[in-house]
């Protein structure tokens, strides 16, 4: 273990563990608000996310025609690409999540109050996209063409504040902005958080529950979809595993923050994405993808309600 | 009738965020006797039994069984000492027959555990044949012997109250508190049940007993106790409860000279 | 159909007195111990000699399809890290033959005993936890074991741990490559005795328990059922089994390494556990035996085994949650008699 790695690149280890962080905060939305509407976990959520990252790659290549081999380009062309890069991962992202409600939990729903089907189906949804891809890719990863240059901006106490992992942060501000007001402002918004609060009162209160929690796994999407692009441009690159690899980082975000709690889901995204960067730089990169179970194990031993939680296993009887 | 309490209740609260669904109650029911807990919707009758049941801790007071203070027991302790319940909303194992549910109930008092039953030990053997004589015949006294071995959700509704009755039996307590077991009864159905509670509590069981049917209350209670949003306003004999202007109020919403 | 089947089989049993009930089980098991002698038959395999996939993966994965059964499908308890105690039979069996002179029979106790170690340790810490979060953590678990095992180099890191040896000839019985009928055989005997043992703890007070533990954990507790120690039994419970079936894995395949134990065996035995039917042992059988022989028997499958049994646990929770052949759906029968005497 060397510790004086963490004071030597301590601001660099930061600024890459917000932007991780900042990812994390996006994926962890497509848990977290499901959670808050249905009380169960959306298994398949980080399936969302590898499929968006694989949109993102493939707007590039296939609509744009750019390949690995390809420089980076500059100007409108550059905003524009990125632009539909975006869009191309977001929308992918939320059509899977709405229509993994539709397959996993709807029927299942109305029938039967057995959290463990859901779960189980679920699961089986997540394992489903993952070899579909896997067989579809010959387990190959996929590389990214960069076209966005990895020019430093500036550099503050050794670190390389660098565009793209900026632009991260800069645009998952403006979505969580975006999305905070939606969710307190908007009518459908306060649908979702009725619904969060009070399940069954909310049905009787005439609250359209397909609707809501449709709207719901569309904007869970939505984010997953965001942190996907984000992912790749940072990243640029991705395989069929990567949602389980990410996907249990970002629930470990979303229960850190306390599930059910979008605001909770940030703090829980920035801190994990923080330690995980610290921990790697100490203890190895191997073992960066066990920081993330263990701190989700101890989270769930000692603090089960997270930073900002709701309980999580009120009796009723 | 002795006057010996078997459960006491001292200066119980229990606050959920702002609701103080029950409000610094003092309760003691003694050995023998049945007791009523009665009140309006929504007054703290349940949360009565679930505090006492160890599924809430009180916010504040204590609850004593036989004289010990039941304070950082669990739930299961709390049933093996002598506490066992029913419940308002039936929550049967649905997918066990009639028996088994009452012999998961007569289990608590059973020594053997996993090992003893993966070697089939002589005493996991006479223990399980000793609890399905014990519940066989719980069942009989219930009179819902004829359907041991049917699936508790297949069961006829009365049965299922009857059954909740059967099980709680099982766990062999010292009090039995039976939350609103005649709801949805018809009236000749009311009157066999009260008549099994009275034989209940002649078998040597103390009872606990919320129910909203007054005519039932009155007919077989030794004492009745009257929660209002969460405060208990009386406590006496049924006859001198009946007439109290306090719960005359609570019950019809107005004071008892206005009506 | 197989409702029925299911159905008349109970029936012929519960109609059956002491012996004839002797003669159909002693029958049935002749039976299967006799299977590796269909080698050459229909039911041969492409790839794998038929005698070989009896014991892997048909004979194994029904050994912790058994295992996981006692987790999830009678407790009701959702483990994703069962591979974790699988993990833990194997590289017991590959630690202690690298730095031991113990054979395979003296390794199984001792590996049995780890796995339960390590499945008391989770449980312990992860069964205050209900349902879906329990599911993530044994998850993590799974990997935290596998990871571990990966990168650390006493365990021989990515490349494993190779020349485990075989069993010792036992009984005249030879066990190497040229006798895989020996591993089925001995495999066969660990499945029997864990039917045996599941039969006889789900009628009595543990299988009581873990049954209302699954139905209405809060209603469990409050009829006083220790429902924390009765869902860390499940778990040893489950783990042991595992962990038995680990060393004999090792012992037969003479090489282990992290890949093997990935999260996708977990989610393997758990879609035998759906497919069969939760809770109930013949479903849960035939479950196994059928997704495990069926990818061995049809190559082109074989790629697309996970991505076929993905679909299994989706189709099988929305149109037959309760897998091919559910637990009793019906009134026991023969029952009655016993207790009323
Ligand atoms: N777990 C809980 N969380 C929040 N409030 C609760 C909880 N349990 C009970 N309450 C509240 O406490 C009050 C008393 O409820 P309780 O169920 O004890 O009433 P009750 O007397 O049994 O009524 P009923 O006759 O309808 O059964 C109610 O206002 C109820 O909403
Ligand atoms: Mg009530």
């Amino acid at each position: 273990m060397d510790f004086s790695v963490l004071t030597d690149q301590f601001a660099s280890l930061t600024f890459d563990g917000i932007a991780l962080g900042f990812i994390y905060v996006l994926i962890a939305l497509g848990y977290t608000m499901v959670y808050g509407v249905l009380r169960l976990i959306n298994f398949a959520n980080s399936e969302v996310f590898m499929l968006g990252s694989f949109a993102t790659i493939l707007v590039s290549t296939k609509i744009f025609n750019y390949t690995i081999e390809s420089d980076p380009i500059t100007g409108f062309k550059l905003v524009y690409t990125l632009l539909a890069m975006l869009l191309g991962s977001m929308i992918v992202s939320g059509l899977v999540s709405v229509l993994i409600e539709i397959v996993a939990y709807r029927r299942l729903r109305s029938r039967t109050s057995n959290r463990l089907t859901s779960l189980i189906s679920a699961i089986g949804v997540s394992i489903v996209l993952t070899e579909g891809v896997r067989i579809a890719t010959s387990s190959a990863p996929m590389g990214s063409p960069r076209l966005l240059d990895k020019i430093t901006l500036v550099t503050i106490w050794g670190a390389d504040i660098r565009l793209d992992t900026l632009l991260v942060i800069v645009f998952a501000i403006i979505l969580l902005i975006t999305l905070d007001l939606f969710v307190n402002k908007s009518r459908l918004g306060k649908g979702i958080r009725a619904v969060s609060m009070d399940y069954d009162t909310s049905r009787l209160m005439g609250i359209n529950l397909n609707k809501v929690i449709s709207t719901t796994f569309l904007i869970g999407g939505l984010g997953t979809g965001a942190a996907a692009f984000f992912y790749i441009t940072v990243y640029e690159m991705t395989r069929f595993s990567i949602g389980f690899e990410l996907g249990l980082a970002a629930f470990t975000a979303a229960v850190l923050g306390g599930i059910g709690n979008i605001r909770g889901a940030f703090a829980g995204g920035i801190a994990l994405g923080l330690i995980e960067m610290y921990a790697s730089a100490v203890l190895g990169t191997q073992w960066r993808s066990i920081t993330a179970f263990v701190i989700l194990i101890l989270v769930l031993l000692f603090k089960p309600n997270g930073i900002f939680g709701e309980s999580l296993q009120q009796a009723r009887v | 009738m002795s006057n010996q309490p078997v459960l006491e209740l001292k200066n119980l609260t229990m606050q959920f965020g702002g609701v103080k669904a029950l409000n610094q109650v003092n309760l003691q029911v003694n050995r023998g006797e049945i007791c009523a807990l009665i009140g309006p919707n929504g007054a703290g009758k349940t949360t009565v039994f679930n505090v006492v049941t160890g599924v809430y801790v009180p916010t504040q007071g204590e609850i004593l069984f036989n004289g010990k203070s039941l304070k950082g027991k669990n739930r299961h302790n709390i049933t093996k000492m002598g506490i066992a319940r029913t419940f308002q909303n039936v929550r049967l194992f649905g997918e066990m027959t009639s028996l088994e549910n009452v012999l998961t109930a007569t289990d608590v008092h059973s020594k053997s555990g996993l090992i003893g039953s993966m070697f089939t030990t002589p005493r996991s053997r006479r223990e399980e044949r000793a609890g399905r004589e014990k519940a066989y015949e719980i069942l009989e006294f219930i009179g819902i012997d004829h359907r041991a071995d049917q699936l508790a959700k297949n069961l006829p509704y009365g049965d299922q109250r009857r059954l909740e009755i059967a099980r709680a039996m099982g766990t062999s307590p010292e009090i039995i508190l039976l939350d609103e077991p005649a709801a949805g009864f018809n009236p000749s159905e009311k009157k066999a049940l009260a008549e099994l509670i009275v034989k209940i509590r002649d078998r040597g069981y103390t009872v606990l007993l919320i129910e909203h049917d007054m005519s039932l209350i009155m007919g077989i209670s030794d004492r009745v106790a009257v929660l209002d949003f969460g405060e208990k306003i009386a406590d006496d004999l049924p006859s001198v409860v009946q007439n109290n202007p306090k719960v005359i109020e609570a019950y019809l919403g107005v004071p008892a000279d206005a009506s | 159909m197989s409702i029925n089947l299911r159905d008349s089989g109970a029936t012929l049993w519960a109609n059956a007195n002491k012996w004839q009930r002797y003669l159909i089980a002693g029958a049935v098991i002749l039976a299967v111990f006799a299977l590796p002698l269909l080698e050459g038959t229909f039911l041969n395999t492409p790839s794998t000699p038929f005698e070989m996939v009896l014991f892997y993966p048909i004979g194994v994965y029904v050994l912790m399809a058994l295992g996981l059964n006692v987790v999830v499908g009678k407790s009701g308890l959702l483990d994703l890290g069962y591979v974790a105690f699988y993990a833990v039979g194997a590289y017991t069996a590959g630690i202690l033959s690298m730095h031991t002179k113990l054979n395979t029979w003296e390794i199984l106790p001792i590996g049995i005993a780890l796995a339960m170690l390590s499945g008391l340790v989770l449980g312990a810490a992860v069964l205050r936890l209900r349902g879906d979060y329990l599911a993530i953590v044994t998850l993590g678990f799974g990997e935290i074991i596998r990871i571990t095992a990966l990168n650390t180099s006493a365990v021989g890191g990515a490349n494993g741990i190779t020349n485990i040896p075989n069993p010792p000839t036992t009984f005249g019985l030879k066990f190497d490559l040229d006798h895989p009928r020996s591993f089925y055989w001995i495999v066969l005997i660990l499945i029997i005795l864990t039917i045996l043992v599941i039969r006889g703890l789900s009628v009595r007070r543990p299988g009581r328990a873990w049954e209302s533990i699954r139905q209405d954990e809060d209603v469990a507790e409050l009829m006083g059922v220790n429902t924390y120690k009765y869902k860390l039994w499940a778990f040893i419970f489950g783990a042991s089994v595992g962990g038995a079936a680990g060393v004999l894995f090792a012992s037969k395949a003479m090489f282990i390494a992290p890949n093997i134990f990935s999260y996708n065996v977990s989610i393997l035995i758990l879609a035998f556990v759906v497919f069969g039917g939760m809770g109930n042992i013949w479903g849960v059988v035939v479950g196994a035996v059928l997704l495990s022989y069926i990818p061995e028997k049809i190559r082109f499958i074989s790629d697309a085994r996970m991505l076929i049994f993905g679909l299994v646990l989706i189709i099988m929770m929305n149109l037959r949650p309760d897998g091919l052949l559910p637990r009793k759906k019906r009134e026991k029968i023969g029952v009655a008699g016993e207790k009323s005497k």
